[in-house]
């Protein structure tokens, strides 16, 4: 138990409605932050997917407040402006310098994801550091849009390592020209650079303006105690869970260079009020880009410790404390130059190995596994009628996994990025050569259980003109999982009626045809191609695992599910042991499929 | 007989109130009686006899409801199908796949209950293009039969058909109606293109469905309601207010009750900005401070903010609804610790058992027994004196729960309530301007609901807001807000097109069309010519962009204007523009109908309230305890000018401001109270 939630009474005058208003004053302005930038931002990929992350520090580099966009970008900056500083020294940052980092070792996040943090001064005083992280478009890649398959950074665009491109609160031109020659799309990387430096300013300001009003020592005083509640919070939630070290495995479908699965391995020791993340076990360097730089990492532990105690308090420095990790140098999951990072993707599929860990020490707080991936297809091409280049893109929800007490929810988005949002039928289809035939949810796509798994959908794109179609999906080979003999659910996968000639037209980065019945379509992970009028992809994501033995579930329960068409009459009778016939249940028919 | 009296009725949580408004005398009458929730009726009859009102005397009757929020929140609405696309009928479950932000990190989240599951949703053959172009005809014989199985089977009250693109092209949902009524005529419809022409399958799915759902109970409730004002010998007009402004007639919010879901908090909004107009007041922060949340929502050039998303238990609507920030702040917001760390609300006291003064068996101390604490209120004076306040009760409760706690003294952790309550509120009203881009300086903030007028004056020496408007009779200023509905109606149609592609003739044809269907309606309801007003609105975006900022689209030259107001519209609220090609989303019209509103007449100067004593209280600006002086009211004459640090009482509410603040009475006994920045 943390001392201070012992003694609330503090030693140094601080009274506790105080500490609150500044707490409070701090995640306002990370908010505030947040909304400059999305105001701002040029790029759609901000304000649309949120595909960024802010936070306030004070002058020691300890996180105080942060608003992320996407989940997996908690704590994301802290990496980076620790290790930013220790690149140009504190001591060589002035009032109104700005610093943009995005060399991805450093950065916590691949090369497009840049980080721009700056010190914040009252009176030539050094207060605080604020900082923003966002996706940029463009930084010069080998491949415009998205990359699949760099096999080392240089193919993944510019790198900052740190580099002042403000000084002294004026605009160093030659960096903003140097980008501006290095981008594709530089009006918008320049826009979104601006938008990212306005955020900052506004978290300066309010930080200015605090201690202004309260006076540097308590709102510093403050701070500590912000610090040390999110510490005791955190040990407190530690506490309460149970002592022990799990270990769990999962793969990746390939590296997007070879065909080979990619091991994600974790072993999570919990010992007390501390937790210690082991990820050695895990895959050497990939040679393509799935690789996860360290800091990146640290943002899955501070993802998955936060869900487990402290889910909806403001984050700060002090929840972190009771954190470690360790990832060997030149492992997938502490990428050392020049290991290519472009994709990340491991980072996204690894927390799901976390908790496939942490439910073998506590399966009563951890749902059984969600259905693992994004599930994105994007299309992208030129409108021949205007002309005009569109790239139109949607993630699908997954189902999530039952737990001790109720089904999964069906069709949401992955831990990750919650956020996030699919994009609607009537608004793709005004702005891509496209015709929906469906979007449902998957019948029987939710793993069997006591408690069934939530399901996945299935949208099926039926093209309507030529466009080229890019699926990212890593996790189709390999299934989720339940707990006490629940199932896990179905695997995503992409399915594709294409015509014959389609070898010629369309790469296959990971096919898993040969699993399926033959029957003419092609059955695939990762691809990209170029489609014609008529072809169908469809993308159709994976089932959360049950939780319990299905044969415990009570029938009726599996006869509503029915009537819902969540379950087929046949899976009623093969996975949970419930003959039903028409609207009704076979009660002995059940007891002897039950007992046998 | 005269019937120059103007009646509204607003019916809240805990209390209903009723205000009536005598034209020829201009007097103005309020009263409270309890919300009754097992019939609504009897509750708003009983506040309606307390004003002693001849219902034949009255020229109108305007009323505010929550029967459309209660029934959602309660769950007690129709039981309701959906008809829509074969392949689709998931739509309306899968929805946007996301969580809201206090949920983003809750792997343990569940989705709320569905009000239709998934055996009520049938999908029928038919298929439009996103043009609005018929690529597969509408199978009748699929809506036939679903409709029946929907009434059949499962016992359905209401449906709601929701077909791809009608946004569009309504023929396919207006042929699915006609055939739905022939088949099963006791259901009730309602169709999707017929609230909403905007695109977004499952936002106008869950419209429809909202919709639906509350249809029923709706209609009924406005019947009986109806019946009884008529019994009672009303032979005016009957308006029931709308979310996102002004109000409608009773028998048009029975075609579309999902209009009036959030008109709770309209009527305050259209008073307040009723009031701004008249004191020469255009940009306001309304902040309703109640019992157990506190709504804040900005009016710029005297129009309250309006949103076209929005969302109701996580179910989205896609109507105009007033753009208001809610948090759960308010006088029975409860205090608490979290470690070392002093929290308010969200969880309240509520009116049940309410705040620990109250005696009714509250033991968490409120905001309202840490302002008994700070000597704002007289617990001999609450409710004119009609409930006496136990104020040891109230220190006690402080002194136990947090005080010995944290070690301080009760007046300390009275103020430290305060200072986190005003954190949590002046955080939300930062967000709703300068999100926007506007800085909350430029602004008055309009105190009302009951703990408004003492809790408002403290935010806005935060936000440094220099001027703070308290109008008559705030605790039931929601109600006299109603007085001044218009009657207002929104149209709108989705047309996608980038600026250049657009043909001016089309564009000036379709808003002609959205013109025509609302002068039409206003017409029928007996607005004549002169009383009729209608505002375009174009809804734009940068290609690529998702959100659109709304564009006034009344008197253009040509487009090339139209593409000059939306790049300087982006301008203001992004900071910049853009290269990109601007775009046409969708086309707004609203029609105004002028109705006969009361007039404010000017008070007339007869003395200076004197104060009627002193009491000792807390001094936010001095930071310690300080003699206040003490006022009623009712003395207070136009023109006078009180200095702070004072407390004016009336009889439901108390306004109080501090020593850097000077509260001045207009003409029309409104309190100003400025200073303080």
């Amino acid at each position: 138990m943390g001392d201070l939630t012992m003694s609330p009474a503090t030693d140094d005058g601080l009274d506790a409605a105080t500490i609150e208003v500044v707490r409070n004053y701090m995640t306002s302005a990370a908010t505030e932050m947040q909304r400059t930038l999305t105001r701002t931002a040029y790029n759609t990929i901000i304000y649309e997917i949120f595909d960024f992350g802010l936070s306030l520090y004070d002058a020691e580099a300890r996180l105080v407040a942060d608003a992320p966009g996407l989940s997996l970008f908690l704590g994301g900056n802290d990496y980076a402006l620790r290790k930013g500083l220790e690149h140009i020294g504190e001591e060589n940052l002035d009032p109104g310098d700005i610093v943009l980092l995005n060399y991805p070792y450093w950065n916590a996040a691949h090369t497009l994801d840049v980080c721009i943090f700056a010190p914040v001064h009252l009176d030539d005083e050094l207060i605080g550091y604020a900082a923003s992280r966002a996706h940029w478009l463009d930084l010069g890649a080998k491949d415009a849009g998205y990359v699949l398959d760099s096999t080392d950074m240089h193919q993944e665009g510019l790198v900052f390592p740190g580099t002042k491109v403000y000084k002294g609160g004026e605009p160093d031109e030659e960096i903003l020209e140097l980008i501006r020659f290095n981008s594709r799309i530089p009006d918008k990387v320049i826009g979104d650079l601006h938008a990212q430096v306005a955020a900052i300013q506004t978290g300066g300001e309010r930080l200015r303006e605090i201690h202004r009003k309260y006076g540097s020592a308590t709102v510093n005083a403050a701070i500590d105690h912000i610090i040390a509640h999110g510490e005791s919070t955190t040990k407190e939630g530690l506490e309460a869970l149970s002592d022990g070290t799990w270990s769990a495995v999962d793969y990746l479908d390939n590296d997007g260079v070879s065909d080979d699965l990619v091991p994600m391995a974790v072993e999570v020791t919990i010992d007390g009020d501390h937790i210690h993340f082991d990820f050695s076990e895990s895959a050497d360097e990939t040679d393509g880009p799935m690789n996860v730089p360290l800091g990146r990492t640290q943002a899955m532990c501070k993802f998955v410790v936060k869900t487990l105690t402290n889910p909806s308090r403001t984050t700060n420095e002090g929840h972190y404390r009771p954190v470690d990790l360790h990832a060997p140098e030149g492992t997938l999951f502490n990428a050392r130059y020049p290991a290519p990072t472009y994709t990340l993707w491991a980072s996204t599929l690894g927390v799901d190995v976390i908790y496939k860990a942490l439910a073998k020490g506590m399966p009563a707080l951890i749902p059984s596994s969600t259905g693992g991936d994004i599930n994105s297809i994007m299309l992208h091409s030129t409108d021949p009628a205007s002309g005009r280049r569109y790239v139109e893109a949607s993630n699908e929800g997954v189902g999530w996994g039952a737990t001790d007490e109720r089904d999964g929810p069906n069709a949401l988005m992955h831990y990750v990025q919650t956020m996030v949002r699919n994009i609607p039928l009537e608004v793709f289809e005004n702005k891509a050569p496209v015709r929906f035939d469906r979007l449902e949810l998957r019948q029987d796509s939710g793993g069997a259980g006591r408690y069934r798994g939530g399901l996945g959908i299935r949208r099926d794109y039926r093209l309507v003109g030529e466009t080229n179609v890019l699926s990212i999906n890593k996790k189709t080979r390999t299934p989720g999982w339940g707990q006490f003999g629940g199932a896990p659910g179905a695997k995503n996968v992409v399915v594709l009626d294409v015509d014959d000639d389609w070898q010629a037209r369309v790469q296959l980065i990971a096919d898993n045809t040969d699993e399926h019945p033959d029957d003419g379509l092609l059955y695939v992970g990762m691809m990209r191609g170029a489609f014609r009028p008529d072809e169908v992809v469809s993308n159709r994501s994976g089932g959360g695992g049950g939780y319990g033995d299905p044969f415990a579930r009570p029938p009726d329960a599996v006869l509503e599910d029915v009537i819902d068409g969540y379950v087929s009459i046949e899976a009623a009778r093969t996975e949970y042991g419930v003959a039903i016939d028409g609207t009704t249940i076979d009660r002995e028919e059940t007891d002897r499929l039950r007992d046998a | 007989m005269t019937s120059s009296h103007h009646l509204a009725v607003d019916i809240g949580g805990t209390f209903v109130d009723s205000v009536t408004f005598d034209r020829e005398s201009g007097e103005l009458a309020v009263e409270k009686a309890s919300t009754t929730p097992a019939d609504p009726t009897a509750g708003v009859v009983n506040a309606i006899e307390k004003l002693g009102l001849d219902l034949a005397d009255a020229s109108s009757f305007v009323h505010g409801t929550t029967l459309g929020i209660n029934a959602l929140l309660e769950r007690e609405g129709a039981r309701t199908g959906i008809i829509t696309n074969e392949g689709f009928r998931d739509i309306y479950e899968i929805g946007r796949t996301n969580l809201k932000r206090d949920s983003m990190y809750d792997i343990r989240y569940n989705k709320p209950e569905l009000l239709v599951p998934r055996r009520r949703r049938y999908g029928v053959g038919g298929r439009l293009d996103a043009k609005g172009n018929e690529v597969e005809p509408l199978d009748e014989d699929a809506v036939r039969d679903a409709a029946r199985e929907l009434v059949d089977e499962w016992d359905c009250e209401a449906i709601a058909v929701c077909f791809l693109h009608s946004y569009q092209n309504d023929e396919h949902e207006r042929r699915a109606g006609e055939i739905i009524r022939e088949e099963v005529p006791g259901v009730s419809l309602s169709l999707s293109s017929e609230i909403t022409r905007e695109y977004r399958e499952y936002e106008r799915t869950s419209t429809a469905v909202l919709d639906a759902y509350i249809k029923p109970i709706f209609d009924n409730y406005v019947e009986q309601l109806d019946d009884t004002v008529r019994d009672e010998g009303f032979d005016g007009s009957f308006f029931i207010t709308r979310s996102g402004g002004g109000a409608l007639t009773a028998e048009s919010a029975t075609t579309a009750p999902v209009h009036t879901i959030l008109s709770g908090p309209a009527g305050g909004l259209i008073g307040a900005s009723f009031v701004g107009d008249i004191i020469g007041r255009e940009n306001l922060i309304a902040v309703d401070f109640g019992g157990t949340s506190m709504d804040a929502c900005v009016i710029e050039d005297g129009a309250p903010a309006v949103e076209y998303e929005s969302a109701l238990e996580e179910l989205p609507m896609m109507i105009p609804v007033f753009d208001i920030r809610t948090i759960g702040a308010g006088g029975g917001s409860i205090g608490w610790l979290d470690g070392n760390l002093l929290k308010v609300g969200p969880q309240s006291a509520g009116a049940d058992p309410g705040p620990i003064c109250y005696g009714h068996g509250g033991s968490e101390p409120t905001i309202t027994d840490a302002a008994l604490a700070l000597g704002f209120m007289d617990p001999d004076q609450f409710l004119g004196g009609e409930m006496d306040l136990d104020a040891d009760a109230a220190l006690s409760g402080i002194e136990t729960k947090l005080a010995d706690e944290l070690g301080q003294s009760i007046e300390e952790v009275s103020r430290g309530m305060f200072d986190v309550a005003l954190a949590n509120t002046v955080g939300a009203i930062r967000e709703i301007t300068v999100e926007k881009g506007l800085d909350p300086r430029d602004f008055t903030m309009v105190a009302y609901g009951g703990a408004g007028p003492m809790f408002v004056p403290l935010v806005a020496r935060e936000l440094g807001v220099g001027e703070v408007l308290v109008p008559q009779a705030p605790s039931v200023f929601s109600a006299w807000g109603m007085l001044m509905s218009d009657i207002v109606y929104d149209e709108s149609q989705t047309y996608i097109s980038v600026l250049e592609d657009v043909d001016h003739d089309e564009f000036e044809r379709r808003f002609t069309e959205l013109e025509e269907e609302l002068t039409e309606q206003l017409s029928v309801e007996g607005f004549a010519d002169e009383t009729q007003s209608l505002e375009r609105y174009v809804e734009m975006r940068y290609l690529g962009q998702e959100h659109t900022v709304s564009v006034p689209g009344q008197d253009l030259a040509d487009l090339d204007e139209l593409g000059e107001r939306f790049e300087a519209k982006h301008e203001s609220r992004y900071g910049h523009t853009m290269d990109d090609p601007p775009q046409v989303v969708h086309l707004r019209v609203r029609g105004i109908g002028e109705t006969d509103k009361p007039t404010l007449e000017k008070a007339t100067a007869d003395g200076a309230g004197e104060p009627v004593g002193v009491r000792n209280a807390y001094d936010f600006a001095a930071g310690e305890m300080t003699d206040f002086d003490v006022y009623k009211r009712g003395s207070l004459a136009a023109g006078q000018t009180i200095e702070g640090p004072a407390i004016v009482f009336e009889p439901t509410t108390t306004i109080v401001f501090h020593s850097d603040q000077t509260a001045e009475v207009d003409d029309y006994g409104h309190l100003l109270i400025q200073g303080g920045v």
